[in-house]
């Protein structure tokens, strides 16, 4: 085993950890006024979010608003639309130039390699703004070069593109609407249906045109430097996308020029993650791969299921599939064993991931598959074992990709300022929390729902906050409902809730998505039920414990303000026919949803193995966090430094263990989905036996453990990647590794871009001693 | 009627007005860059505007002299610190080197004392002097309290009575813009430099001649990935070169083969024990070194085995590349002659 660490010393004899117990670190930015400390510092270093009159549950969630993709023209535009430049160095451009470039056809057109051959459209005004002239600059802000030219370009061209502009907080001009795959004209979205009317105002029928960016009608609108949004609108966006159809994502950065621009907190520089596709490199939304004001970043994600190289190769496997409008399939390659579902996209930027995240940088992304196309009634499996649909609650309308009875939601806490601009501490770097709940970035909202069964998709967008979710009715009675996937994709097995192991949804780690049916037909029309939030926070290194539903309830509970009810479903009749599959039938024992790929016993003894450890022990006091890698040094992120390059085509087991006594840490590991062989040695538990994850929690919280080993393959595209804590102030601060997948025997290591208004270029970059070798060989040095 | 349109016509000339006011306040931003014209909610309100002492005996306020309009580093140290701590100033003296002529002029480095009673501004002064340290870079002493707040202000836990539990991270920022980044003192110096006159530097780095059209074929050869590499990396690379002369420390070139192998292992094992011994070989370097002592690294026997073999393999690169150039030049390209490159692990080669 390795030698006596070097960090683990200077942790004793230097300046010495162990002086301060665990609470003291809880405590960073400012305390109370008084210089007392403050049992539950929420939200962090600041005063309590005001509510200007508002109630809880008074207004109508927002549904997620489409992106719309549509083809690529086979010839390049004429029409050279592009970003206008804002009028000042402080704004954004203006709504109407914003919407005239999601509406554009495609120009330029796509490259497989950066197109650095245009200027910046900005290249003037940035000069005016930042004081000297750019010698070079480039309309894209993707690396220039090989190294970041889209890997099998000629395989997965691109088929279908959508544009969207980082901007600040805007209204929404409804520019969107011709986009929305249900037309305003469908099902619950067509006239008469429970989401036809977006806001429950008059004027709001099919339309999102006049919607402010504010939490709720009686707050103040949210100012265009307080919130960065994907169009600088609400509601949130979503992205539809089909297996097997590589989609181009052209993202324009329409932040201000003036980094200060920012009511205190994000940063104008992005690279977009779409967390946690099987994406190449460049697409992947690398941290040190972002790109500036005025450029665009060409992501383009190739939409096919890992496998795709050594598994059903000819396309044969009727499970592999791509639904099309006319309720067919085309079959194609890959491990539909593979296939994901539920993701989202979000801001990636070094040591800011956190702010910008937390001002708008996220959108979600429903994968649709063979199996899972958001179509129920047709082709059923629980008809005929030979079909492959599972008719997860959707709807009938189109032949995928229904949404009446499918929501996507986004739950966050936030925190705003006496004027109700969103705030955020950036010096405080355990952790922000906020003290109020959101849902699809509004405050407390209620939902309409049908007597039928529904599929509910709750991502965690939180910084800091783990969450912890009850479904009760009003009297407070647990509703039972099924959980269906965890973080995007559909275990083995459906698990009831209540079950043995949980009564509540588990412990839910920012990042994680869990998708579950609930079946509101047992509920007569008029009920209301809720969703809460049982998990409790004192400050952001990580939770608690688990308040007792029935103190929460009664009211005895007077602790964290985000802990306790925050969402209402409003049960309405449904004169329709549910078509959709019933959980039970695909409980443990009964039929399958998607199996796991089995790995055999000789596979994963000789699959090469490593270490994470996630601690604080690095360095010479608290933090930054470090991560130690196969039993080396506790490391801070170096985006420079390569920790681990996994052959492509391999399997590995990666241990992440948690080593930082008290503090919890989501582990995320891009790219790639993995399998959890045990927690701390014993079996995972009912929901994470049937799944494959990116999220990988440790800690003391519950459902959780110090370590987790798990499987996983690495395959088809090459480049860097990284793993980090979610607690994104964590990963900020900077709880982050980078490992590249390479060829085997490759023994180059990969640059590392770097750049700033002129260009990007590269870095060389360094190796850790196990970076090829993994812990095997380290333990035997 | 006609009154109507006349204040119509009056209401318009009014918004003409305060569009072409507008207009000249944006022409006015634009042309001043002066960062101190920009709003940030991490301000005057925000930050303690105490005084603190330089190493010149200088007072300066927190807030007014320190950060308003500036691109700052800031940490914390104390002087008699004779653990590892000193290896942080070793790092920050490189980011300094990187820097050029920024410090001084548009970034600024200041380390204040989480030990105020004993470091006073003579002490500074000297433990400057130590490490060959000018202009740009200030070190700061003061009331505790006030060191206290600013430290709990920035979001670092306050040392406290005891300087040996003091947060060490850097304190990198744009205070104008109200861009904080909190990075620790180990990383890649190149990186944190590159991060202080670029991105968090608008008006700085300029990129355009490092190249854009760089391929996976121009990658660099990896380097050492050996243990002692990445030992050299982080605990020798600040202060000691193999080959490129002495800087805060000796240059290492040849090192292993100019000492008794056994002293040297003794030494780089328990620099400490050695000093306190008055050993007279050491006695002679820190006078040379400006008395600036090597700090116990808590190697093991193995690292210290593994780290003079490793600057033995790069002293016998550096005499190779050496004699590869003698050879070309004897062979007439002069004009064309590889650099003797610093040798830092490999890092950059």
């Amino acid at each position: 085993m390795r030698k006596q660490g070097f960090w683990g010393i200077a942790a004793v004899f230097g300046c010495a950890v162990s002086l301060f117990s665990f609470p003291a670190f809880a405590k960073g930015g400012d305390d109370a006024a008084d210089g007392s400390v403050r049992k539950y510092d929420i939200p962090t270093g600041a005063t309590a979010s005001p509510l200007f009159g508002a109630r809880p549950f008074t207004q109508k969630m927002l549904q997620f608003e489409e992106f719309g993709t549509r083809a690529i023209p086979p010839e390049e535009s004429t029409n050279s639309v592009t970003l206008a430049p804002p009028a000042d160095c402080k704004s954004s451009p203006l709504g109407w130039q914003i919407d005239k470039v999601i509406n554009q056809k495609l120009w330029p057109a796509p490259m497989r390699e950066a197109n650095t051959y245009r200027p910046n459209p900005w290249q003037m005004k940035i000069g005016n703004c930042i004081g000297y002239t750019l010698k070079t600059s480039a309309i894209e802000g993707r690396p220039p070069g090989e190294l970041y030219a889209h890997q099998r370009y000629d395989e997965f061209t691109p088929q279908r593109f959508f544009t969207s502009v980082q901007a600040g907080a805007r209204m929404n001009t409804g520019a969107r609407d011709v986009w929305q795959k249900h037309q305003y004209s469908k099902g619950e979205f067509g006239p008469g249906g429970l989401y036809y009317n977006t806001t429950g105002y008059t004027g709001s029928d099919g339309t999102t045109n006049g919607i402010t960016p504010r939490l709720h009608p009686l707050m103040p609108a949210q100012n265009a430097n307080s919130v960065w949004t994907f169009d600088g609108t609400l509601p949130p966006k979503l992205l539809m996308a089909r297996y097997g159809e590589p989609l181009l994502f052209r993202h324009y950065n329409g932040l201000p020029i003036d980094v200060s621009a920012n009511n205190g907190f994000g940063h104008h520089t992005i690279t977009t993650h779409e967390h946690n596709g099987h994406n190449p490199a460049e697409s992947d939304g690398f941290a040190a791969a972002y790109f500036y004001p005025g450029q665009y970043y060409d992501y383009r994600w190739p939409m096919q299921l890992a496998g795709y190289d050594s598994i059903n190769t000819d396309a044969s496997d009727p499970h592999a599939g791509m639904p099309e409008a006319n309720g067919t399939i085309t079959k194609i390659r890959g491990d539909w064993r593979e296939t994901m579902s539920t993701h989202w996209f979000h801001d990636h930027m070094l040591d800011f991931t956190a702010q910008n995240v937390y001002k708008g940088n996220a959108a979600m992304m429903n994968y649709y598959s063979a199996v899972d196309r958001g179509r129920e009634g047709s082709q059923c499996n629980y008809s005929s074992s030979a079909n492959v649909n599972l008719c997860l609650p959707s709807g009938t309308a189109m032949g995928w990709g229904n949404r009446d009875y499918d929501i996507n939601l986004v739950m966050a806490d936030k925190a705003w300022d006496k004027n109700g601009q969103l705030f955020f501490n950036i010096f405080n770097t355990d952790g922000f929390l906020g003290d109020q709940m959101t849902v699809n970035w509004l405050w407390k909202p209620y939902v309409d729902v049908r007597s039928r069964r529904y599929r509910f998709r709750i991502l965690n967008g939180s910084v800091s906050r783990y969450l912890k979710l009850a479904l009760v009715d009003a009297t407070g009675k647990r509703v039972p409902y099924w959980m269906i996937a965890n973080d995007g994709n559909l275990m083995e097995h459906a698990i009831p809730f209540p079950n043995a192991q949980s009564q509540d949804l588990p412990t839910q780690g920012i990042a994680e998505r869990f998708d579950i049916v609930v079946d509101f037909s047992q509920f007569q029309p008029g009920t209301k039920l809720y969703f809460i939030n049982t998990l409790e926070h004192r400050e952001g290194a990580g939770p608690k414990e688990e308040i007792p539903l029935a103190d929460i309830l009664s009211g005895k509970y007077q602790g964290d303000p985000a802990v306790g009810k925050f969402m209402e479903f409003r049960v309405k009749e449904y004169a329709g026919t549910d078509l959709s599959m019933n959980p039970a039938d695909y409980v443990e024992g009964k039929k399958k949803m998607v199996p796991r790929a089995t790995f055999t016993a000789a596979e994963l003894a000789s699959a090469r193995k490593r270490s994470f450890e996630f601690g604080r022990s690095g360095g010479t006091d608290e933090e930054p966090w470090t991560i130690k890698v196969d039993g080396g040094h506790g490391d801070i992120a170096d985006i420079n430094r390569v920790s681990a390059a996994p052959d492509v085509g391999s399997l590995e087991v990666w241990t992440i263990k948690n080593t930082s006594g008290g503090w919890s840490h989501p582990v995320h590991v891009h790219f790639e989905e993995g399998q959890i062989l045990d927690r701390d040695g014993k079996a995972p538990p009912l929901w994470e036996k049937w799944a494959r994850k990116d999220v990988y929690r440790v800690g003391p919280e519950p459902n959780s453990s110090g370590t987790v080993t798990m499987a996983i393959r690495f395959r088809e595209f090459l480049g860097s990647y990284v793993e980090h804590c979610h607690n994104t102030q964590h990963e900020d601060h900077a709880m982050l590794l980078r490992w590249d997948v390479m060829h085997p025997g490759e023994a180059i290591a990969i640059p590392t871009p770097e750049g700033g208004w002129e260009g990007m270029f590269y870095e060389p970059s360094y190796v850790l001693p196990t970076w090829r070798t993994g812990i095997t060989a380290a333990a035997t040095r | 009627m006609l009154d109507v349109m006349k204040i119509v016509a009056r209401r318009w000339r009014a918004f003409a007005r305060l569009a072409l006011t507008s207009l000249s306040m944006a022409l006015l931003s634009i042309a001043s860059t002066s960062p101190a014209t920009a709003q940030t909610a991490w301000g005057r309100d925000y930050f303690p505007n105490v005084t603190l002492t330089t190493q010149d005996n200088k007072k300066v306020k927190f807030y007014d002299d320190m950060l308003e309009g500036k691109v700052v580093v800031i940490n914390f140290i104390f002087t008699t610190c004779t653990d590892v701590c000193p290896l942080d100033t070793a790092q920050l003296r490189k980011v300094y080197d990187l820097l050029g002529d920024h410090p001084g002029k548009d970034i600024f480095l200041y380390s204040i004392s989480v030990d105020p009673e004993r470091d006073t501004p003579k002490a500074m002064k000297t433990f400057m002097n130590q490490y060959e340290i000018g202009k740009g870079w200030t070190f700061l002493t003061g009331k505790r309290e006030d060191i206290d707040l600013i430290q709990k202000k920035l979001g670092i836990q306050p040392a406290g009575p005891n300087p040996a539990a003091h947060t060490t991270s850097l304190m990198l920022a744009n205070v104008p813009a109200g861009s904080w980044i909190k990075r620790s003192p180990y990383e890649n110096p190149q990186m944190i430099a590159n991060l202080l006159t670029g991105h968090l530097n608008a008006a700085g780095m300029l990129t355009a001649d490092k190249g854009t059209k760089r391929s996976y074929a121009e990658a660099i050869s990896v380097p050492d990935p050996g243990e002692a590499g990445s030992l050299y990396r982080t605990r020798c690379a600040a202060c000691h070169t193999i080959g490129a002369g002495d800087t805060l420390g000796p240059d290492l070139y040849m090192v292993t083969q100019r000492r008794d192998p056994k002293w040297l292992a003794r030494w780089i094992k328990a620099p400490d024990v050695m000093i306190a011994a008055k050993d007279p070989v050491i006695t002679a370097q820190l006078a040379q070194f400006r008395n600036l002592a090597m700090p116990n690294l808590k190697l093991s026997d193995n690292d210290v085995q593994e780290v003079m073999a490793f600057i033995e393999r790069e002293s016998n690169f550096v005499t190779a590349q050496r004699e590869a150039q003698k050879t070309s030049q004897h062979a007439g390209h002069a004009g064309h002659v590889m650099q003797p490159a610093p040798v830092q692990g490999h890092d950059h080669h």
